[in-house]
């Protein structure tokens, strides 16, 4: 077929993450980066091409600058392609009024028109906002073979935190019966992951009649998942067993940073067979220097590095002076941590400049978490002390 | 920056050096500075000085460079308006096969040259890598308004092979005096890198009259006899580092220069002038618990659980736990097993090493091991 697609992506990439700031301050959570060199939305992105989805509409609202660049035509995912593809799609006017987006269904509701193009007889909803590696061909097939009208990807979660996620409630079969949103009293272990597969028919149908409701908040798990429910249409869970994290908040997000660290990591980067892509940012190969100690951590390019660093993921372009020292964080592209300057249990924003001789953070047993906002200097013998957020440039002592 | 000039790349090697390297694989591919290949310094060269057009010329073994470079996209080379042009030998009704010398490229490819409308042709063979601004070279030109600017380094040409290196004598205002083969070993003499900057139509001309003339070669049919009529050749000193490669020693030697500071920063970190490579999507390079590197230039898709020191480590190698690689280069996707103790060693792509072989060669004599081997 080359007049239409099996399936289309839609990928709500328009939420603010509030709960990322400062991380979020300047720039929309997709585009946050992780893991050394990616971008968060790299991997649903790239869950897409390996499980053989070439066309993805990425939802964007919140300040879309960076990420319309990060996304370009979707070239570091072969996605730039003549029919399908990667299509960037803002809020628009339109002859009858404009509007922002209300709410997650509002958004796919607005790009009906978008999704009819490729007349596609799947649709796949998924956000930006998680860090897991998952074939979505396995799960459509299972909803094919459901005759579903809505398929929900699903994990099990332990019992005691599921009252913070969607929960499942399902027959033996897989078919959902109920569905809770952070119930107080969770009767089941099955969260889902805000991945959800519909027959376009259905979809189109229940975008429509919420649209007409007033009153709703126009939501897929407020609104579109439990109407259909109601009405008894086929809706069933997908288990998923592979990784995933919810990178929804700070202490998540380092979280989830550091499963890719030790020689059995838990996020496994280095697999040639499912390869996350990303856009390229052509620096040299990072030259370690003689000084430099670096155990359980990644690192990437353009790095000069000749101090120590200890169980943290390190991206490109970081200078690391002889002396500073790095353990247990996060350090974002572009930062320079001089000499005898001290980082631990801490997140560092693109850009950040740490004097000689600063302290940021604290040992990670305090289980408070320091933040250093974009391109913020700290001066020489500041300190930055454990669990504060600091945005504004810190006179040196 | 839109450098009206035409680049031409020979990717092979006229001289023959790099024997190992180039066994399966012409100059031009060959891995350098633990994620490049070597053409990748002057492609990126060219391309930043503003020139869109680019043909490389190839006689044999050219799969491996035609996957590296493909369509030149990482270069945005494969565009209306700007393109990569792969010029294979080819075989044609009156004769064919393929040619040996520089001169007998250009004649080959002559209707190549005709299609482009730039001003100036930059020419270049492959055997160095440099971070060059070839708009210098062409204001410098222009200015001194020579016929043909040659680009030489002043640098010891290290070890004397069969192989010619070209000595210029250069006057005092920069013009080109005499040149002979290169000689003294370790002293500092103006060595020409085979680049040359001239008017494309004095190319074609030239070209065409040594067909009919049946002459062959770049240097002793058209280069000489222009020094030595009088004619304007200029010689332009190459700034910065120019790491030359004449043999596998001062490829070891070379790939170790990277680790200076100095060499570094000219070839890499120049405001504007980025070399830029093909790429990978690999993962970031991962440390295990008891890794040690030091003074090392390591790339990414790595893994080191090992001690690294004084050494160049390609894009997907792993280095096994307790094992220490030093002063040796290991190339793209090749595995170290554990325990293993390798020194002034040149690993070739893909090669793998098991647990507890000891290997090692000298700075001036490396232990070399080809694709694909097994130890």
């Amino acid at each position: 077929m080359i007049n239409r697609k099996k399936i289309v992506a839609m990928l709500l990439a328009g939420g603010q993450g509030s709960r990322l700031a400062p991380l979020t301050n300047s720039t929309a959570k997709p585009v946050v980066p992780f893991g050394g060199r990616y971008r968060i939305i790299d991997f649903p992105l790239s869950n897409c091409v390996n499980s053989g989805i070439d066309t993805v509409g990425v939802l964007t609202q919140y300040q879309p600058l960076e990420l319309n660049d990060y996304l370009g035509i979707g070239t570091p995912w072969d996605m730039d392609l003549r029919f399908g593809g990667l299509h960037v799609l803002p809020p628009y006017q339109a002859a009858t009024g404009s509007d922002w987006f209300k709410g997650t269904a509002n958004a796919i509701y607005q790009n009906i028109k978008f999704i009819k193009q490729y007349d596609p007889e799947y649709v796949l909803i998924l956000s930006g906002d998680h860090i897991y590696k998952m074939d979505y061909a396995i799960m459509l097939d299972e909803h094919i073979k459901n005759q579903a009208d809505c398929t929900l990807a699903v994990i099990d979660v332990p019992l005691e935190e599921a009252s913070r996620f969607g929960i499942m409630n399902t027959d033996d079969k897989g078919r959902v019966l109920e569905f809770e949103e952070k119930p107080k009293h969770p009767k089941s272990t099955q969260a889902s992951m805000g991945v959800y597969i519909f027959s376009t028919a259905a979809l189109i149908h229940y975008l429509e009649e919420d649209e007409a409701d007033p009153t709703s908040q126009n939501d897929f798990g407020k609104n579109i998942i439990p109407n259909m429910l109601r009405d008894g249409k086929r809706m069933y869970t997908h288990l998923f067993k592979g990784y995933w994290r919810d990178v929804g908040t700070l202490t998540s997000y380092w979280a989830s940073n550091m499963d890719s660290l030790g020689d059995m990591p838990e996020l496994w980067l280095n697999d040639p067979d499912w390869k996350i892509y990303y856009r390229h940012s052509f620096n040299h190969p990072q030259y370690v220097g003689e000084h430099a100690d670096i155990t359980h951590s990644v690192c990437g390019e353009g790095n000069e590095i000749d101090g120590k660093i200890d169980h943290s993921v390190v991206f490109n372009n970081i200078v690391l002076e002889e002396g500073a020292e790095i353990k247990d964080s996060v350090i974002i592209s572009g930062c320079k941590i001089k000499k005898g300057a001290k980082v631990e249990y801490a997140i560092l924003d693109s850009g950040v400049v740490i004097d000689e001789g600063a302290v940021v953070g604290g040992p990670k047993e305090s289980g408070q978490l320091a933040v250093i906002g974009r391109n913020v200097h700290i001066g020489a013998g500041a300190v930055v002390k454990p669990g504060e957020s600091v945005t504004e440039d810190r006179e040196g002592v | 920056m839109n450098m009206n000039a035409l680049g031409f790349i020979f990717a092979d090697s006229v001289d023959g050096a790099l024997n190992e390297l180039t066994e399966k694989r012409t100059l031009g591919a060959v891995p350098f500075g633990a994620r490049y290949r070597v053409i990748d310094f002057l492609i990126s060269n060219m391309v930043n000085a503003g020139i869109r057009n680019i043909g490389i010329a190839t006689t044999g073994k050219y799969d491996s460079l035609m996957h590296h470079v493909r369509s030149g996209a990482p270069w945005d080379l494969d565009r209306k308006r700007s393109r990569l042009t792969f010029l294979p030998p080819y075989a044609s009704f009156n004769g064919g096969g393929t040619y040996e010398n520089r001169l007998e490229a250009l004649q080959y490819h002559l209707q190549y040259l005709k299609n482009f409308s730039e001003e100036y042709v930059l020419i270049s063979g492959c055997n160095y890598v440099a971070n060059i601004d070839f708009e210098k070279v062409l204001e410098f030109h222009k200015e001194s308004g020579a016929r043909i600017t040659a680009l030489y380094r002043n640098s010891k040409i290290h070890r004397q092979q069969e192989l010619t290196v070209m000595e210029y004598k250069i006057g005092e205002d920069g013009r080109i005096l005499d040149h002979r083969n290169a000689e003294i070993l370790d002293e500092v003499r103006p060595l020409s890198i085979n680049a040359y900057l001239m008017k494309l139509d004095d190319l074609i001309e030239i070209t065409e009259r040594s067909m009919r003339e049946g002459k062959h070669s770049f240097r002793r049919d058209l280069l000489f006899p222009m020094i030595e009529s009088g004619e304007k050749v200029m010689g332009y000193e190459v700034p910065g580092a120019v790491l030359y490669m004449d043999d596998l020693a001062t490829y070891l030697k070379n790939s170790l220069d990277l680790l200076n500071k100095d060499v570094r920063a000219s070839l890499f970190h120049v405001d504007g002038f980025p070399i830029l490579t093909n790429v990978k999507d690999s993962a970031p390079a991962r440390y295990g618990d008891k890794a040690k590197v030091v003074n090392s230039l390591i790339a990414d898709g790595t893994i080191i659980e090992g001690e690294v020191r004084n050494s160049i480590i390609f894009r997907g190698v792993r280095i096994g736990k307790d094992s220490v690689v030093e002063n040796s280069v290991i190339m793209q996707e090749s595995t170290i097993g554990d325990g293993v103790r390798l020194n002034y060693a040149v690993l070739d792509k893909n090669v793998i090493v098991q647990d507890c072989r000891m290997l090692s060669g000298y700075i001036t004599h490396p232990f070399y091991m080809g694709v694909n081997e097994v130890i």
